[in-house]
C-alpha cells in the first residue's frame, strides 16, 4: 500500500503550547481512515495541521511525493485536499447553490458535471438550491458542507465529525455517501465522536490520545480489541 | 407645511445627502465585512477623491462628469496602495491597531490635500445652477445626476456581488473567512478588490458632496460621523443596510432643522448612532457587532 496522504512525526500547536507531540497518520487512495480518541485528544488539531492552521515544529506532511508542510491553504486545495471542518463548515448566508459554486472556485471552465454529481449524492438538496444554507436542518447543512468539499473532485477528503449531532438516519446516510466517494477512488480521513460506529464502517483506524498515536490498525481489529474498547470506545 | 415644500426643502435634499452618505457607508461596511476593522480614513479618502476629480477638470480640462469615472478609478487604485503600505503588515495583529493606524492615514491624507490644493473652499463649476421645476417639485440637475449615479453604482455592485465569481468570493470571505480559504480563495486578491470598490465608491461620495456643496479639505472629515452612523444603523457588513442607513441619516439631518438650529444638524447623526449602539447594536439588518 502506498500512502497518498502522509503525516509523519508531527509536533506542533497553537502559539507556544504544543498539542500534537508525535503524530503519524497515513491514508491511501480508496480507503477510509478514522481517527478516534477522547475529547481534546487533538483530533481536529491533526486535521488543521494539514491546512497550515497551526505552528508545526517538527515532522512533515506530504501528498504523494510532494511535501506540503507549511503551504498556504489555496495551494493545498489545488494539490487536491479538501476539508470539511467540525464547525462553521458552510457559508451560512449564501444559498446552497452558491456554497457549491464556492466549492468549485478553483475549477476552470464548466463544472456542471461536478455539480450534477453532488446533487446526485445529495438528492434532498436539489429542491433547496436557492435556500439560504444557514436555514437548513442540521443534516442538510452537513450535506452542503460535504457537497462543497466534493466540488473539486479532491484526491483526499478530510471530514471532521461529519455526523456530530445528526440522527441515526442521517448518520447512516453520511456514512453511505462516504463509502460511495471512497469507491470512486478518493482517500478519506475522518474524525469521529461516535467511535464504534466509525470503526465499524472505516477501513483502518487510529486511536489518538494526548496528541500521540496510541493504537492503529485495521478498523475491525481495533474494534475487536477488548483493551481499546474499555479505554477508548466506552466499554 | 404643504407637500411641495416638504419635498423640496427636506425630503429631496435629505435623499441627495443620504445617497452621499450611503456611498461612503457601503465602503465602510465592505472593509469591515472583509477585514473586520473600522476604517476611519474613509472621510479623508473621500476628500482625496473629490480633489483628484478637481485635478482632472483643471489639468485635463474635463467636465466634472467626465472627471468622475477617472477619479473613481484612481482613488480605487490609490486605496489598494494605501492598504499595501499602511494596513497590510498589521493584518495579523489585533484589529484595533489598524483602526488607530487608519486615523493616522486620515491625517496624512488631509495634510496632503491641504498642501496640494490649499485650505480655501473651491468648486467644480462657477455660477449658480437654477433648479428645474417639475409640477412644483424643484430639483437641480446635479441632484438628479447624484441620485442616478448612486443608484447605478449600487445596482452594479449588487450584480457584481451576486453574479460574478470574485463578487461571490467577497461574500464568502465576509461570511466565513476560514472556509473561503479552504475553498481556495486567495484572500490577498479579495482584499485588493475590496479596496478598489470601497475606494471608488468613496471617491464618488466625495465628488457628489463637492458637486452639491463645495470642496474643502475638511469636507470628508465632516461627513465621517454621519457615514459611520449610516453603516452602523444599517448593520455593519450589510450593503442594503448601508444604503437604507445613509438615506435615513440624510433625511433625519434635514428634518432635524425643524427642531434644532441648522448648525447642529450633525447632532442628529450622533443621536442616531447613540440610539443604535444602545438599543440595537446589530443595526436594522442584523449586521456584525463592532
Ligand atoms: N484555536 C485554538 N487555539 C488554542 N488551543 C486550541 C485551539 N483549538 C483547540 N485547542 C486546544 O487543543 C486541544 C485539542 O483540541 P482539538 O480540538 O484538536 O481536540 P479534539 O480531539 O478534536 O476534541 P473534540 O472531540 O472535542 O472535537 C484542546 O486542549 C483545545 O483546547
Ligand atoms: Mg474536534
Amino acid at each position: 500500500m502506498t500512502a497518498l496522504l502522509t503525516m509523519k512525526n508531527l509536533r506542533g500547536g497553537y502559539g507556544d503550547s504544543d498539542i500534537l507531540f508525535d503524530l503519524s497518520i497515513e491514508v491511501a487512495k480508496g480507503e477510509i481512515v478514522a481517527i478516534v480518541g477522547p475529547n481534546g485528544a487533538g483530533k481536529s488539531t491533526a486535521m488543521k495541521s494539514i491546512f497550515g492552521l497551526l505552528d508545526i515544529r517538527a515532522g512533515s506532511i506530504a501528498i504523494g511525493e510532494t511535501d506540503i508542510t507549511g503551504w498556504a491553504p489555496n495551494r493545498i486545495v489545488k494539490a487536491g485536499i479538501c476539508y470539511v471542518p467540525q464547525v462553521k463548515n458552510i457559508f451560512s448566508e449564501m444559498t446552497v447553490h452558491e456554497n457549491f459554486e464556492m466549492g468549485a472556485f478553483l475549477r476552470k471552465g464548466d463544472y456542471s458535471a461536478a455539480l450534477d454529481r453532488v446533487y446526485n449524492l445529495f438528492p434532498d438538496l436539489r429542491t433547496k438550491q436557492k435556500a439560504t444554507a444557514g436555514r437548513l436542518s442540521g443534516g442538510q447543512r452537513q450535506m452542503v458542507a460535504m457537497g462543497r468539499a466534493l466540488m473539486l473532485d479532491p484526491q483526499v477528503l478530510l471530514l471532521d465529525e461529519p455526523t456530530a449531532g445528526l440522527s441515526p438516519k442521517y448518520m447512516e446516510q453520511i456514512f453511505q455517501i462516504s463509502r460511495d466517494v471512497r469507491d470512486s477512488g478518493v482517500a478519506i480521513l475522518l474524525v469521529e465522536q461516535h467511535a464504534k460506529q466509525a470503526l465499524a464502517f472505516a477501513d483502518r483506524g487510529y486511536v489518538l490520545a494526548a496528541g500521540r498515536n496510541r493504537h492503529e490498525g485495521p478498523a475491525s481489529e481495533l474494534l475487536a480489541d477488548r483493551h481499546i474498547a474499555e479505554m477508548f470506545l466506552g466499554g | 407645511m404643504d407637500m411641495h415644500s416638504f419635498i423640496n426643502f427636506f425630503l429631496l435634499p435629505g435623499i441627495v445627502q443620504g445617497s452621499i452618505y450611503a456611498l461612503g457607508a457601503i465602503g465602510i461596511t465592505l472593509v469591515f465585512a472583509i477585514m473586520r476593522y473600522g476604517h476611519f480614513a474613509h472621510g479623508d479618502l473621500a476628500t482625496f477623491g473629490a480633489f483628484i476629480a478637481l485635478a482632472f477638470t483643471t489639468v485635463l480640462g474635463l467636465s466634472p462628469y467626465a472627471a468622475l469615472p477617472l477619479a473613481v478609478l484612481a482613488t480605487g487604485v490609490f486605496a489598494v496602495a494605501l492598504d499595501r503600505l499602511f494596513y497590510a503588515h498589521l493584518r495579523a495583529m489585533p484589529k484595533i491597531i489598524t483602526t488607530i493606524a487608519s486615523f493616522g492615514v486620515a491625517l496624512m491624507l488631509r495634510s496632503f490635500v491641504q498642501v496640494v490644493w490649499g485650505v480655501n473652499t473651491t468648486s467644480y463649476t462657477r455660477g449658480i445652477t437654477r433648479p428645474e421645476n417639475w409640477f412644483g417639485i424643484r430639483v437641480k440637475s446635479h441632484e438628479i445626476v447624484t441620485l442616478l449615479v448612486a443608484i447605478a453604482l449600487v445596482v452594479a455592485l449588487h450584480l457584481f456581488l451576486t453574479r460574478n465569481k470574485w463578487g461571490k468570493a467577497m461574500r464568502a470571505m465576509s461570511d466565513n473567512p476560514e472556509l473561503a480559504l479552504f475553498s481556495g480563495v486567495d484572500n490577498g486578491k479579495v482584499i485588493a478588490l475590496t479596496w478598489i470598490i470601497a475606494g471608488g465608491l468613496c471617491a464618488a461620495s466625495g465628488f457628489f458632496l463637492g458637486l452639491n456643496t463645495e470642496l474643502k479639505s475638511l469636507m470628508g472629515w465632516n461627513i465621517l460621523l454621519p457615514t459611520f452612523a449610516a453603516a452602523i444603523l444599517g448593520g455593519v457588513g450589510r450593503i442594503e443596510g448601508a444604503i437604507v442607513g445613509g438615506l435615513i441619516v440624510g433625511i433625519a439631518e434635514e428634518l432635524s432643522v425643524l427642531v434644532i438650529p441648522g448648525e447642529y444638524k450633525v447632532m442628529s447623526a450622533f443621536g442616531i448612532l447613540l440610539l443604535v449602539l444602545l438599543f440595537r447594536p446589530t443595526g436594522l439588518f442584523r449586521g456584525k457587532v463592532l
